[in-house]
């Protein structure tokens, strides 16, 4: 028996960042432990940069595709991978003026570590690796949610981000321990093939519902939300950033293909004159429950970032309205909304972040006026806000757009229906707080005496960025829908 | 090898239903985790039992499996042992309805 | 030509957000520039259009791919219909500029967002694909909100939050209806032209249809969703109630008429009687309610419901003298709502600090300020529907139109015309001939400024002009109503 490293070649992206992760862990320790806090986040952030530049430049290059028992690598999960790492690479940007903590190192190590979590997530095809994969993303995260030893709020947080999410878990595990029983199997393909030919027993529907609770909790879906308006407002900015945004696509990303490869036999049906069990209606009813709860919490909010909590929940809820399209349209909606989102929502929780930073607090009051003291960033916000409302032509709205029309023509009889008029409805009651954030930004005048608020260029050029790409995605889908039914139709999904 | 398959599910099931019971119930944060170690280990007993009752005993994926839960929910006891200690640092509280900065 | 309306006022506004905040003037004048430039634009293709051999079948202005993925195409195209109401938007963008001349705060913000207004506004008008016309629709809403939350007075940030909500949950209600018929179609095509050739079943039209249509209507004020009406224009700035009723609310008419009337004929035969019920209560309850308001703006703000109310019946009529009509009656509200706004809210409450009647009683305006009482005795002749005026043809051909329908209905819609004669005059003694005591009129008042008497007379000429030469317009207007795309509504109706 030969020693062969040929099986480290497919993950050398993933290889790539932990490197780079462990890189910046020893640049801390050997160099700049003693250099001025400025210094050394600049040092290292450029470390955990050349990470992710690094990882997206190798799979720009490699074209080697296959799909194992394990893992599979196709044009998708790697079009997917660069987009997570363009997330991370501006969550590692809006980091760097961030002075919370004095770890810098192990900061950007976590949250490096979290990153491949994410990549290895996208290309798991077997519930042993998914499992892995979501732990090794979620336990950096637990820890990093506690990073801001500067606030009381960090460590409650992640406290209940880590209990809730424990718990979560172990709901997976079990249902996986379930499926396993029934079907021997672990890979989703063959775990598919078994649903196909032997009878489904009603544990099988059990084994369902209990691992696809901790997605729903991965993607903050009611009833299984709590934790994320604490987790906005707790963690520090850049942190609560990652979460709503990379996380989040990486995660309906992999519930996607654990329904769709994994449980498409037992789809089920949830339209109004077809209500079967199975995936579809518990789908069905957390979308519902979601939007509705989301929603309505989102309305009674006076902090900004945990507004952005409950309208995360709602948007998670107008995206599992994708499972319902048919096979060419599901994917392609799915994606681009929740790119998209991620883009907006990580747009919002900076601009937050520094509101928060000079204002210390993001209640309602800290944006009076903002359009006067920081016009740029009210501009982006004005941008940001607008598209999460699902205002034209920005992003969002052609995100929705497509994910309604995707429903509604998924199933005969437009059976979904009722469920795109309970979102249209969620979505135009939502206008409602997000031009409450509008308000103070522009109608109410600043507070006397109130200073001009200068925000680092580390924060304003990555914030500006975000806000040209929701205009442009939203005024020209079609390049990004061009690029995912490209990578689609080379894929094997 | 006496007893039959469904012995150890109901009890895995018991296990589970326990540890939920404590996760949800206690208001102790060490309480809630010990709570959840239980839920893991019902299904690490699930996965052992189908296993070794199943069809294929020389393929090792059930016993992998619980190899590698064990060592992810080891590395989660860790992580959440640390935040505990970390919140009752700042807090002189480990209760979870005393934990309340963060609500609406 | 017409298309150059949008890119106009867009650039326009893009050009006063890179003014420098301070420049008032400069942006008072390229917003008059941007404004007349588009008025412009809207003539000379009207004029292109009337002189080429289209004879009310649209023309294409633009159409090119947008996202192929969806079939949805960048497709703006022009018929009678449409260029009468550019033509109203382009005549209530000069007069609205001309009568936000005394905006001080925030000047060049103000501009921007009402030539975005515009700009969308324009855009409903002159979209040909479903898809591209909503766009324009929701792109409305927010500028809509801002100018009443900043600039507004009384009540504004619930005004304007009304308003903003109940646009969209119009349009909510439009784009399930929207998702629903391209779907149903076959999921090709969000071309209105092609739509309206597919022929949906019945059972779907006789849902979508109502769905569609009052979610567009609400922005029309069909009654009883006319809540927002009053309350967003009395809290708008002047030019911002101007614009509401002058021109937004016609965005409501005229998307229940392109889209729902047109691509769900057989629904809407389902729905005439019912509409046209709610239509003529609007009309009666309007003017009802207009007429025991002490604030002027809430007068005039359910006047508009009133008159909306027959546009509306005109719609349901689907005789070609009842659209025309309807269309007609459009543009008409549009001017004399318009101009009745700018009275009340520039001349009037700019100077009096009030437009309470009991209030304005001893002012004794007609003495104080000669100019606006001529306008408004003129502007309040001109909306009672007195013959030349444009309000009066417009009238009669809704009520020939109906009274063929619905006798009952158009008799009673004949009461609302008297009322509404009765609460206008109630407002003439009221507000501008009452006996004043001198001591209250000692306020001293600013004579009325030249961009205001040119303001007035624009608006003022162009009612007299169609209603004395209603040709000008109908045209246009009759043409259209021949064309295929309005076929399937009027062929089977009554003519």
């Amino acid at each position: 028996m030969t020693l062969s490293l040929d099986w480290m070649i497919p993950l050398i992206p993933e290889e790539i960042v932990i490197i780079f992760a462990l890189a910046a862990l020893a640049v801390d320790f050997a160099i700049v432990r003693r250099m001025n806090p400025a210094v050394r986040w600049r040092v290292i952030g450029a470390t955990a940069c050349a990470g992710c530049v690094g990882a997206m430049i190798w799979i720009g290059r490699a074209t080697n595709y296959g799909t194992s028992e394990m893992l599979a690598l196709s044009p998708l999960t790697q079009f997917i991978k660069l987009a997570l790492l363009g997330l991370a690479l501006v969550v590692v940007v809006l980091s760097l003026d961030a002075r919370f903590t004095r770890h810098t190192g192990e900061y950007y190590a976590l949250l490096l570590l979290a990153t491949a979590g994410l990549m290895l997530l996208i290309s798991s095809e077997n519930l042993l690796m998914i499992f892995i994969a979501l732990e090794i993303l979620s336990v950096p995260l637990y820890v990093l949610t506690a990073f801001d030893k500067t606030r009381e709020a960090s460590a409650e947080a992640a406290l209940k981000y880590f209990l809730f999410g424990s718990v979560a878990a172990a709901f997976t595990l079990f249902g996986i321990s379930l499926l396993y029983g029934m079907t021997g199997e672990l890979g989703l393909g063959a775990i598919a093939a078994k649903l196909r030919t032997q009878p489904v027993e009603p544990v099988c529907y059990a084994a369902l519902v209990m691992t696809l609770i901790g997605f729903a909790f991965k993607v903050a879906a009611a009833p299984f939300h709590f934790w994320a308006p604490d987790v906005y407002e707790g963690a520090p900015a850049p942190i609560a950033c990652f979460v709503a945004s990379a996380s989040k696509v990486a995660s309906f990303f992999v519930l996607a293909k654990i329904v769709i490869d994994g449980f498409g036999p037992i789809r089920g049906g949830a339209a109004w004159n077809d209500f079967r069990a199975g995936w579809m209606p518990v789908l069905a009813v957390l979308a519902v429950l979601s939007m509705a709860g989301g929603n309505i919490a989102a309305l009674a909010q006076t902090s900004v970032k945990r507004l952005l909590a409950y309208s995360a929940i709602a948007h998670g809820g107008y995206a599992l309205l994708a499972f319902f399209g048919n096979a060419r349209q599901m994917l392609p909606a799915l994606l681009f909304y929740v790119i998209t989102y991620a883009l907006t929502v990580l747009g919002a929780l900076a601009v937050a972040g520094a509101v928060e930073n000079s204002a210390n607090g993001d209640r309602m009051a800290a944006w009076a006026g903002l359009g006067r003291r920081a016009p740029l960033l009210a501009v982006c916000m004005f941008i940001f806000m607008l598209s999460l409302a699902g205002i034209p032509p920005l992003a969002g709205f052609f995100g929705k757009f497509y994910l309604f029309t995707a429903a509604a023509a998924g199933q005969p009889h437009l059976g979904m229906l009722w469920l795109v008029i309970v979102a249209v409805g969620a979505s135009a009651i939502s206008l409602y707080y997000y031009l409450q954030v509008l308000k103070q930004i522009y109608a109410v005048p600043p507070p006397a005496g109130a200073m001009p608020l200068r925000a680092s260029r580390a924060a304003l050029f990555p914030i500006a960025l975000l806000a040209a790409l929701v205009i442009v995605f939203g005024c020209a889908p079609g390049w990004l829908l061009g690029r995912l039914s490209a990578v689609l139709n080379s894929s094997a999904f | 090898m006496s007893a039959p398959l469904t012995h150890y599910l109901i009890l895995s099931a018991l296990l589970f239903c326990i540890g939920f019971a404590g996760a949800v119930g206690r208001r102790s944060a060490i309480l809630v985790l010990i709570g959840i170690e239980l839920m893991l280990n019902a299904a690490n007993l699930n996965f052992i039992a189908f296993w070794r009752y199943g069809p294929h005993p020389e393929a090792l994926t059930g016993v992998m499996f619980v190899l590698f839960s064990i060592a992810i929910a080891a590395a989660e006891a860790a992580v959440g042992l640390a935040l505990v200690i970390a919140t009752y640092r700042q807090r002189r509280t480990t209760r979870m309805d005393q934990l309340d900065t963060l609500k609406g | 030509m017409l298309a150059w309306t949008i890119l106009i006022s867009f650039l326009g506004a893009a050009a006063l957000v890179l003014l420098p905040a301070e420049s008032r003037r400069a942006a008072r004048h390229t917003a008059l520039l941007t404004a007349l430039a588009g008025l412009a634009c809207a003539l000379a293709g009207a004029v292109q259009y009337e002189r080429s051999a289209a004879s009310g079948t649209p023309v294409d202005l633009v159409n090119f791919s947008w996202i192929a993925d969806l079939h949805i195409h960048f497709h703006l195209a022009a018929d009678g219909v449409s260029i009468t109401l550019v033509l109203l938007t382009g005549i209530a963008a000069v007069a609205g500029v001309l009568f936000s001349w005394n905006i001080e705060r925030r000047t060049r913000e103000f501009f921007a967002l009402y030539l975005a207004l515009i700009g969308s506004v324009y855009g409903v008008f002159l979209s040909f694909d479903l898809f591209l016309l909503f766009v324009f629709y929701e792109l409305a809403i927010i500028p809509k909100y801002f100018l009443i939350a900043v600039w507004g007075s009384t009540r504004r940030e619930y005004g304007a939050m009304k308003l903003a909500l109940y646009s969209l949950v119009g349009s909510a209600m439009v784009l399930v209806g929207l998702i629903a018929a391209y779907v149903v179609s076959g999921a090709q095509t969000f071309d209105l032209t092609e739509l309206a050739k597919y022929h949906f079943p019945a059972a779907f039209q006789h849902w979508a249809f109502p769905l569609v249509f009052v979610g567009f209507a609400i922005l029309a004020g069909l009654w009883p969703f006319h809540t927002w009406a009053p309350t967003g224009h009395v809290a708008a700035p002047t030019a911002g109630s101007m614009l509401l009723a002058g021109v937004v609310m016609k965005l409501g008419a005229y998307g229940a008429l392109r889209v729902a009337m047109t691509l769900f004929p057989e629904g809407l035969r389902a729905w005439q009687n019912e509409i046209a019920l709610l239509a003529v209560i609007g009309i009666v309850y309007g003017a009802t309610v207009a007429l025991v308001q002490r604030d002027l703006k809430f007068v005039i703000g359910y006047s508009s419901v009133s008159h909306m109310g027959f546009v509306l019946l005109g719609l349901m009529t689907l005789s070609k003298i009842g659209l025309s009509g309807a269309v007609l009656q459009m543009f008409s509200h549009g001017i004399i709502a318009g101009l009745l706004f700018a009275v009340v809210g520039r001349m009037v409450y700019d100077r009096a600090h009030t437009r309470d009647l009991t209030e304005l009683q001893p002012m004794n305006l007609s003495a104080l300020a000669p100019f606006a009482a001529v306008t408004f005795v003129i502007a309040g002749a001109a909306s009672m529907g007195l013959p030349g005026f444009s309000g009066f043809i417009a009238e009669l051909q809704v009520l020939a139109g109906a009274w063929q329908v619905f006798p009952r209905l158009t008799l009673l819609a004949g009461v609302g015309i008297l009322v509404g004669i009765a609460f206008m005059v109630r407002v003439w003694i009221k507000a501008f001939f009452a006996e004043g005591d001198i001591k209250a009129s000692a306020i001293p008042i600013e004579p009325i400024s030249m961009p205001e008497r040119a303001g007035a007379l624009v608006l003022l000429g162009t009612t007299v002009l169609i209603g004395l030469w209603p040709g000008l317009l109908l045209n246009l207007i009759t043409p259209t109503l021949n064309s295929t795309l309005f076929q399937g509504m009027v062929k089977g109706g009554p003519q």
